[in-house]
């Protein structure tokens, strides 16, 4: 039932992961570069990938990259910077159609493979180092987008709870850094900086489509020619067992309609524990659909919220709680909340809440085999965790997932703090003509 | 039971449709995809928030409701006798949802097992309305909070301004969860009414796919349809009020907390109220590949700008292409909202005199076909786009043969009457000082 990927080194050390499957009409890459996420390198990496996707050699400028990504039927090019438990992942995706649509007879893998490795392992230099232009640009870009993270009101609640609880740890560096990381970037800077990230840091290529296993790898090691390090970074696993003692609370006001709540709670489980299917068991009978307790009782019962789910951070082993809320709702709320964090530990769990949501989770897992970046971002999370279950792993340990097993994490779970955006007082949004 | 179907194919897709018609005239439409894990199946009514005013023949009563009914009634579709629809596909491990547009009201659910028994919960909820006072009134306030939660959402606040800017008379003005006080005059007599227009087979239609056996599927469908006994009904008869040409204001502006101002600038399409079915999706197709050409991050004046710091990656722009309306949206988030204005009326003029070159026209349609084939990966995708093509009375299959029959030269003619410099409005969410 699973797909297995087949797994190769490159003769430069980099892992290629590829899965043959007739089920799919594109030809999916993803190639992942893992950092460390730390408050001196954040920005370097976050940059990076923009600067790179501006241009290279073969293609010098984004207008020219755009033109011949159109040639090729509309193929995108994404580039992204995936937080994932202390790791800072720069991620550059590739989609193509499937030749066989096309009549065009295989060149789209050779192609769209050779201009992945083109973006980013030849990139466009002057002086030899990057254009300096090109970096003032995407600096600027990226201040903008760390602004903007206030444009969406729960997004920007949820990682203000998350930066204030982890405020200390590496955990708490926002996956684009800060505004001031970002001043002294020049291009020589990130030029020798970069170098040594391909050299040294673990790379993962990911390749799925109807396509033949030896021509995959022939091309792939034609594309990415780049020499790297026999000495590939150790990446440490993020730390889970941070002790509180008190829980913070922080509330910030805004000029906005509805509330945000979220609260951060400490599960005290990595990925790789024992009990990984009785926290995702856990936090699915809690918030994690609709049937689940939140949902039931502070939505549909009682009216106090549009939406309010429960949210998994597994790497870090962090669980919050989000919740858009009518202000004047909010102690009802939180009292709602406690009490079904208190029927969890007691284990007043129904047999069909269990049921369903054990349910619920698998198809959802069974689901993601249908969609290539889905399989990707779970495959990666296994990499990244330090174990990668397979599907039927997963299933099978959630099928057997007792209310005993629920309330042993139950017993772990600490709330640490609770964060709260909220209208000001007295004001409404204003309107004008 | 012999069911009798016609085959849709494609044969560059490699894909099969069966078209069932089901009494008493529910279109049925199975994409067998082998090899997939999840089922998607959809079920929909010609049904939005536009539809406002309708009477259904013979009869000559004209009923009017207030904005935001269609959305209502599809939450409140989800709650029957029996409790919470939501917990009943949860028991048979599917997830379901649904969603409320301009044109139609769709529900859905997703499963990996239990397919049958998944499909006949949704038909089953679907044809069984419940409305009671208290469901109703309960409703009332979580729709409050969500049209709350929209007030704060700037992107969609910029999207709703310019519709309201741009049309003067049409619903499609208006948000489609209406308001707090529209909502307030909903009653379960009124919900009643719409239901048993809107929801009859005859106006309605289910799209199935995944790894499924199409004829199995159809009979099931066919004997849950027929144990309802339905009744022939007249014709429904919807009312648009008279749209003027003229666009209702030319600026429009509302301050939110957001980190720079986001512009957006658009024209209302005058002719699409007289084109249908594949006309329609030619229209569509020549504005899509003229926007791409004008805005598209391939060409000049994306990149221009880009460089000129007045836009980010989120500009974009869109056009929409329905029976009843139409608009193009072109915008983003912007430090200088004057600036990118005058230079997206610049690039129009430009175009207007100077057409767009045949490499242009050629690579924007060969990206357009690419796209299109990478999205049939999605089963989604493809079923709630057929379904709305299908309400159009088109074919998401056609595509591929319409997108080959466009000209450039018609391309040029539709930039002049399109796109007209003179009748556009814009509308501006600034940032609000706060603190």
């Amino acid at each position: 039932m699973s797909e297995a990927y087949s797994v190769h080194y490159l003769s430069n050390g980099i892992r290629l992961l590829f899965l043959a499957t007739k089920k799919f009409k594109t030809i999916s890459l993803g190639l992942f570069i893992h950092r460390d996420l730390k408050p001196e390198t954040v920005a370097l990496n976050a940059l990076l990938p923009s600067v790179l996707e501006q241009g290279c050699r073969l293609y010098p400028d984004y207008l020219t990259l755009q033109r011949h990504l159109e040639n090729l039927y509309g193929s995108e090019l994404s580039t992204d910077i995936i937080k994932s438990g202390e790791r800072q992942i720069i991620a550059f995706g590739l989609e193509s159609a499937h030749d066989r649509f096309l009549g065009e007879n295989g060149r789209l893998l050779k192609e769209s493979l050779s201009l992945l490795g083109s973006v980013v392992s030849d990139p466009l230099l002057e002086n030899g180092v990057f254009r300096e232009d090109y970096i003032r640009q995407e600096k600027n870009q990226l201040v903008k987008d760390i602004k903007a993270l206030l444009n969406d009101k729960a997004a920007y609640a949820m990682e203000r709870c998350l930066s204030e609880m982890c405020a200390d740890e590496k955990f708490g560096v926002y996956k684009l850094g800060r505004i001031e990381d970002y001043k002294d970037i020049d291009a020589r800077m990130l030029y020798s900086y970069y170098r040594e990230l391909l050299s040294e840091s673990p790379i993962d290529l990911y390749i799925i489509g109807d396509l033949d296993e030896a021509e995959v790898i022939e091309t792939a090691e034609k594309a990415f020619t780049i020499s790297r390090s026999s000495n590939i970074a150790e990446l440490a696993p993020a730390s889970t067992n941070r002790f509180i003692s008190d829980i913070r609370t922080i509330e910030e006001e805004m000029t906005v309609n509805q509330a945000k709540m979220v609260l951060g709670y400490r599960t005290y489980t990595d990925f790789d524990d024992s009990l990984h299917c009785p926290l995702l068991v856990y936090s699915g009978v809690l918030g994690g659909f609709p049937h689940s307790k939140l949902f039931m009782k502070v939505r549909e019962e009682a009216s106090l919220a549009y939406y309010i789910h429960t949210r998994l951070e597994r790497h870090k082993g962090l669980m919050v709680i989000a919740a858009g809320i009518n202000p004047v709702d909010h102690d009802n709320a939180r009292k709602i909340i406690d009490e079904q964090l208190n029927d969890m530990v007691e284990g007043r769990i129904s047999k069909t809440e269990l049921d369903n949501t054990r349910r619920g989770l698998i198809n959802s897992l069974l689901s993601r085999q249908d969609s290539p970046s889905q399989l990707i971002s779970f495959h990666l999370d296994g990499m990244v965790g330090n174990k990668v279950y397979t599907f039927e792993e997963l299933i099978s340990g959630i099928e057997s997932v007792s209310i005993e097993d629920i309330q042993e994490i139950a017993g772990r779970i600490k709330l640490d703090t609770a964060y709260l955006l909220k209208p000001r007082e007295g004001e409404d949004v204003i309107y004008e003509d | 039971m012999k069911t009798n179907y016609r085959l849709i194919e494609n044969k560059a897709l490699q894909e099969s449709v069966y078209h069932y018609r089901i009494n008493p005239g529910m279109d049925l439409y199975i994409l067998p995809r082998a090899g997939y894990q999840k089922k998607y199946a959809i079920f929909s009514t010609r049904f939005g928030s536009i539809d406002n005013s309708f009477r259904v023949e013979p009869e000559n009563e004209i009923t009017a409701l207030p904005d935001g009914v269609a959305h209502f009634l599809e939450h409140k579709l989800f709650e029957d006798e029996q409790g919470n629809v939501f917990d009943r596909f949860a028991a048979l491990g599917a997830s379901a949802n649904a969603f409320t547009s301009f044109t139609q009201t769709t529900y859905l659910f997703s499963c990996t097992a239990n397919f049958e028994q998944n499909l006949t919960e949704l038909l089953n909820f679907v044809q069984d309305p419940y409305f009671t006072e208290e469901t109703v009134s309960k409703e009332q306030g979580i729709i409050g909070q969500e049209i709350r939660m929209y007030e704060d959402h700037p992107h969609w606040r910029v999207f709703f301004n310019l519709l309201e800017s741009l049309y003067r008379e049409h619903p499609v003005r208006n948000d489609i969860a209406g308001t707090v006080e529209s909502i307030s005059g909903i009653t379960p007599d009124l919900l009643y009414r719409c239901y048993n227009t809107f929801y009859h087979p005859s106006n309605m239609a289910v799209f199935l796919v995944g790894d499924l056996e199409p004829d199995r599927v159809a009979a099931l469908v066919e004997e849950n349809l027929s144990a309802r006994n339905y009744k022939q009904m007249g014709a429904i008869v919807r009312y648009y009020p008279e749209e003027p040409e003229a666009i209702m204001k030319e600026k429009t502006s509302q301050e939110l907390v957001v980190s720079e101002p986001i512009f957006y600038l658009g024209f209302k399409d005058n002719v699409i109220n007289k084109l249908t079915g594949r006309d329609l999706m030619h229209r569509e197709l020549l504005m899509e590949l003229i926007l791409d050409t004008l805005f598209g991050t391939s060409e000049m004046l994306y990149n221009d700008l880009y460089k000129a710091d007045l836009i980010d990656e989120g500009f974009g722009f869109e056009y929409a292409a329905e029976s009843t309306y139409g608009y193009t949206m072109i915008g983003g988030e912007t430090k200088d909202p004057e600036r990118l204005h005058e230079q997206i009326i610049k690039e129009i003029k430009k175009a207007q005199k100077n057409g767009i070159s045949e490499e242009q026209f050629e690579r924007h349609r060969r990206k357009i076909l690419g796209s299109y084939i990478r999205k049939f990966d999605s089963l989604e995708f493809i079923a709630n786009n057929f379904l709305a093509y299908k309400f159009r009375d088109t074919d998401l299959f056609e595509l591929p043969g319409v997108l080959n029959e466009v000209k450039r030269e018609e391309a040029l003619a539709l930039i002049g009457e399109n796109l007209n410099p003179d009748r556009h409005a814009v509308s501006l969410i600034l940032p609000l000082t706060d603190g």
